[in-house]
C-alpha cells in the first residue's frame, strides 16, 4: 500500500479527517492497481509455480513440486526443444533485420517529405496495424496458397509453371507473414526518432561537402539510433512470441516456441511442461534483449 | 560533375521505387482480402472472374459468424468503457499525485505492453482454473466457472490488454498541461470538481478519445487473449475466422474480413475526424 500523502492536497490545507478523506485521490488508484495486482501480478507468479509443478497423466498437473519440466526440455536427447528455441531466435532476429533494412528509407522518405499525401502514407502505415493479424495472414493466404493460391494459380493459367510453387506452410511464407505484420512497429518508433533530428545538420554536412550516402551514414543514422534500438527490440519481441503467423502461414511445417508451448498446454494438455517452455522463452528472449541494450546503449553515448 | 547528375537521379528514382514497393507490400493483404470477397469464383485468380455478393449473403446467413460478431462487438465496446474510465483515472492519478511511486506504477500499467500476449494469456488461463479449483476446495460452488465461463474472464483480458494505451495518451495529454489554468480556476471561486469538470476535461479531452477509439480496434481484434479465454461455445470474431481459414479457403471468410477491416477503417476515421491521427499514442 502506498503511503505518500499527496502534497497538493496538505498545501490546500483540506488533510483533516479520517484516512480516507486524506488520501481521497487513492480513489483514483486503488480499481486499477487491483485489478493489475489481481489478474496481473498474481497470475504471473502462479504461472512460475506452475512451471514446477509434477506433470500427470489424468489432471493438467499433480500434487508437489519438481525441476524436471525445465530438466526435460533443456536435456532433451534429441536437443528436439533447443532446436525449436533456436529456430525462433532466428527467426526473431531475420525479421527484425529485414524490418530495419526495409522500414529506415520508408520513415525518412515519411519524416522529411514535403508532400501533401504525408497524413494518408502515416495513415497507410498506421492501417496495416490496426487491422486484426488473422485478416491480415487470410490476406497472404489468398495470395499465397499452394495450390489455388492467386500467385500459383495464375501462374498456371498462362501455363508459366505446370504444378505450383510451393510459398506457403514454409520458412518463406511464415518469414514474409512476420516482416510483413511487424513492419509498421519498425517504421513508427523511426519516425520518431528522424523527425527529432534537425535537418539544418543534414544541410551543414552537405554544404561542408559529404555526400548524401555519407551524410546518411555519418549524420543522419547515428542521431535515430535511439528509433532504431526502440523499433528493433520491439519487433523481436514481438516475433518470437508471435502465435498466429507461424500457425496459420507455417502449418504444422514450421514450428516455433509460442506454438510448441500453445500445443503442450491445449492439445498435450501438459500445463507444468507448457509453462516451463514459455520461461525458458522469455528468459532467452530477455537475455538477448538485455545484452543488445547494453551493446547498443555504447553507441549511443551523448544522444539524448 | 556532369556525370554525377544523371547518377544522383537515378538513385533518387530506385529510393521513391523502392517506397512504393514498399507502401504495396504493405496495403496488399488488404486490398486482396477486398478484391476476394467480391470475386464470384471460389478462389482469387487474375484478372478476377467476375463481381458477386454471394459471400457476404453467406456470411450473414452464417450464424456462427454474426454470432461471433455481435459477441466481438459486446466485448469490446464493454472493454473500452472500463478501460477509459480506469485508463483516465489511473492516469491522472499517476501524473498528479503519485509522487515517488510515479515511476513503478507507470511500470506497473504498462506491463502488458511489454510481457508478450501468449504469455499473459496463459498466465489467466491458469489463474481461472486454480481460482475454480480454490473455490471447489473451499465448498464455495457458486463462485466455480465466475471467470471461466462467463464473459468477465475475457474481459478482464482484454481490459489489461487495452488499459496501457489509454494509459498513454491520457498522461501525455497531462504532462503537456499547464497547471496555471488550474490554478486560475480555483482562485476565481471554482471547486474542484467543477475545476476538472470546466478546465481539465476538456484540455484532455483528445486524449481520451483517441484512447477509447484505439481501445476499441484493439479489442475488436485481440486474438490470443481471445484464444485462451473465451468461454466454451462462445467464440470472437477473429477466433471464428481463424478457426474458419485453417482449414476452409472459401472466401465468405473474406466477406467476413472486409467486414472487419471496415469497422476498424470507420474507428480509424472517426478518430481523425475528431481529433486527429496523430494523436494516436503507441
Amino acid at each position: 500500500m502506498t503511503t505518500s500523502t499527496p502534497a497538493i492536497e496538505d498545501a490546500r490545507g483540506q488533510g483533516t479527517g479520517s484516512w480516507l478523506r486524506d488520501n481521497r485521490t487513492l480513489l483514483l488508484l486503488l480499481p486499477t492497481l487491483g485489478l493489475f495486482l489481481a489478474f496481473l501480478l498474481f497470475p504471473y507468479l502462479n504461472m512460475i509455480v506452475m512451471s514446477f509443478r509434477n506433470p500427470s497423466t489424468s489432471q493438467v498437473f499433480a500434487p508437489g513440486y519438481t525441476v524436471f519440466n525445465y530438466f526435460d526440455a533443456i536435456f532433451d536427447e534429441d536437443l528436439y526443444y533447443l532446436e525449436i528455441l533456436w529456430d525462433t531466435m532466428v527467426f526473431g532476429v531475420g525479421t527484425t533485420f529485414l524490418c530495419l533494412i526495409i522500414g529506415y528509407p520508408v520513415a525518412y522518405h515519411l519524416a522529411r517529405t514535403k508532400s501533401r499525401f504525408q497524413n494518408l502514407l502515416y495513415a497507410f502505415v498506421l492501417s496495416p496495424l490496426l487491422v486484426g493479424v488473422v485478416v491480415r495472414c487470410y490476406g497472404w493466404i489468398i495470395i499465397l496458397a499452394n495450390q489455388d493460391g492467386l500467385i500459383n494459380s495464375t501462374l498456371r493459367k498462362y501455363g508459366i509453371i505446370e504444378s505450383f510453387i510451393p510459398l506457403m506452410y514454409n520458412t518463406f511464407g511464415v518469414g514474409l507473414g512476420l516482416v510483413h505484420i511487424f513492419l509498421p512497429f519498425m517504421i513508427l518508433p523511426l519516425l520518431g526518432a528522424i523527425q527529432s533530428i534537425d535537418p539544418a545538420l543534414e544541410e551543414a554536412s552537405q554544404s561542408l561537402g559529404a555526400s548524401r550516402t555519407k551524410t546518411m551514414i555519418r549524420v543522419v543514422f547515428p542521431l535515430s539510433l535511439p528509433g532504431v534500438q526502440a523499433g528493433t527490440v520491439l519487433v523481436f519481441v514481438l516475433t518470437i512470441s508471435s502465435y498466429v503467423i507461424p500457425i496459420l502461414l507455417g502449418g504444422l511445417n514450421v514450428m516455433i516456441m509460442s506454438t510448441l508451448v500453445v500445443q503442450q498446454l491445449l492439445d498435450a494438455m501438459l500445463w507444468p511442461f507448457g509453462a516451463a517452455l514459455a520461461f525458458i522463452l522469455s528468459v532467452t528472449g530477455g537475455l538477448a534483449v538485455y545484452f543488445y541494450l547494453k551493446f547498443t546503449s555504447h553507441f549511443m553515448k551523448g544522444i539524448a | 560533375m556532369t556525370a554525377a547528375v544523371p547518377r544522383i537521379r537515378l538513385g533518387r528514382v530506385v529510393y521513391l521505387g523502392f517506397i512504393t514497393l514498399v507502401y504495396v507490400f504493405l496495403l496488399m493483404p488488404l486490398v486482396i482480402v477486398v478484391l476476394a470477397s467480391f470475386n464470384s469464383g471460389e478462389f482469387l485468380t487474375f484478372p478476377p472472374e467476375g463481381f458477386s455478393l454471394r459471400w457476404y449473403v453467406s456470411f450473414f446467413d452464417s450464424e456462427s459468424f454474426m454470432g461471433s460478431l455481435f459477441y466481438s462487438l459486446k466485448v469490446a465496446i464493454v472493454c473500452t468503457f472500463f478501460s477509459t474510465i480506469l485508463g483516465t483515472t489511473v492516469a491522472l492519478y499517476v501524473v498528479r499525485f503519485s509522487g515517488r511511486w510515479r515511476e513503478h506504477l507507470r511500470l506497473l500499467i504498462l506491463l502488458p505492453l511489454l510481457l508478450p500476449e501468449i504469455l499473459t494469456a496463459i498466465a489467466l488461463l491458469f489463474f481461472y482454473y486454480n481460482f475454480d479449483a480454490t473455490m471447489r476446495a473451499l465448498g464455495l460452488d457458486m463462485f466455480v466457472g465466475l471467470f471461466r465461463n462467463s464473459m468477465v474472464g475475457l474481459l478482464i483480458g482484454h481490459i489489461l490488454i487495452t488499459l496501457p494505451f489509454v494509459f498513454l495518451g491520457i498522461s501525455s495529454s497531462l504532462y503537456n498541461f499547464d497547471m496555471a489554468l488550474e490554478e486560475a480556476a480555483r482562485s476565481l471561486g471554482a471547486g474542484r470538481f467543477t475545476t476538472f469538470r470546466r478546465v481539465t476535461l476538456p484540455i484532455i479531452k483528445p486524449g481520451i478519445i483517441a484512447g477509447a477509439l484505439l481501445c476499441f480496434i484493439i479489442s475488436f481484434d485481440l486474438f490470443s487473449i481471445s484464444l485462451l479465454l473465451k468461454g466454451i461455445g462462445v467464440a470472437t470474431l477473429p477466433i471464428q475466422l481463424f478457426d474458419y481459414v485453417r482449414w476452409d479457403y472459401d472466401p465468405t471468410a473474406a466477406a467476413v474480413a472486409t467486414v472487419s477491416i471496415l469497422i476498424t477503417l470507420m474507428a480509424i476515421a472517426l478518430t481523425e475526424k475528431l481529433v486527429g491521427l496523430r494523436s494516436l499514442r503507441f
